[in-house]
């Protein structure tokens, strides 16, 4: 059907979807979006990915308050690290934009956070994923669900967007989600 | 009628390869479309597809972007 309408590149997934073995998105196409309502340009979608990232964070360290083993406290702690990062580099983006100087706690005063990365709470996540708190596969496991959830929402986000900018910026932050996903999936190989 | 997509041949691809193609692929520069009822893409899909259902194809083909390469399942 694409091919004859000037699509020039059409693949076809083999076994579609029961053949993927990587980590899948659930929901509709809508889930979450409402993050973004009203949020066209640049600057506010960063401060929502903000937010998201900063969600995310608390969540990795409350988990790490509640395992019990050690290495899986460590590796919670690690994952909340790279979320500091991400916010980090978010930062950055919108002093880019942005003239003038903002310090981290100005520019936290801005965003709220409502929800975590992907789009669910806490407990929507744990709910969906039951995660043992006592194995480091589970985790990583869980922290893959939840990357590859942000990956889904940013670019269902980005498709929506109508300024140019806009969609750059929250495609730049689907790529950062995207690399995430690999290094967990690394990670995971390690064990 | 169009004889050419009846004639145009599409490459199938496996799992290992599509996940190499995505996993290079930045953000923008490719389609996943989901073709399956909307109910099937939310139990799960893979991240960053669009949902256009079969029966809505040939109606929303505009909304996609011929350019780009375009993996369906």
């Amino acid at each position: 059907m694409l091919s004859g309408k000037g699509f020039k590149q059409v693949y076809n997934v083999s076994g579609g979807i029961q053949a993927w073995q990587s980590k899948t998105a659930v929901g509709d196409q809508g889930l979450g979006l409402d993050l973004f309502a009203g949020m066209e340009s640049a600057e506010d979608i960063l401060k929502v990915a903000y937010s998201l990232e900063q969600g995310l964070q608390d969540f990795y360290l409350s988990m790490e308050k509640r395992a019990k083993n050690s290495r899986v406290r460590s590796l919670f702690s690690k994952l909340s690290e790279i979320e500091v990062k991400h916010q980090l580099s978010i930062l950055a983006a919108y002093e880019n934009l942005v003239p003038g100087k903002i310090s981290q706690v100005e520019f936290e005063v801005m965003v709220t956070a409502t929800a975590m990365e992907g789009g669910m709470t806490t407990d929507q996540y744990l709910d969906l994923f039951r995660p043992d708190l006592n194995s480091e596969k589970e985790v990583i496991s869980l922290a893959m669900s939840i990357e590859a959830q942000a990956l889904d929402l940013y670019q269902r986000a980005g498709a929506g967007m109508t300024q140019e900018a806009s969609r750059k910026i929250i495609h730049g932050i689907a790529n950062e989600e995207k690399a995430h996903l690999a290094s967990l999936g690394k990670l995971m190989d390690e064990l | 009628m169009k004889w050419l997509q009846f004639l145009t041949p599409v490459k199938s691809i496996a799992y290992e390869e599509t996940r190499e193609m995505i996993a290079r692929a930045k953000a923008d520069e490719i389609t996943i479309l989901d073709v399956r009822q909307p109910n099937e893409y939310q139990q799960s899909h893979i991240p960053g597809a669009t949902l256009i259902s079969l029966p809505e194809l040939t109606d929303r083909l505009g909304e996609l972007d011929p350019e780009k390469p375009v993996l369906v399942y």
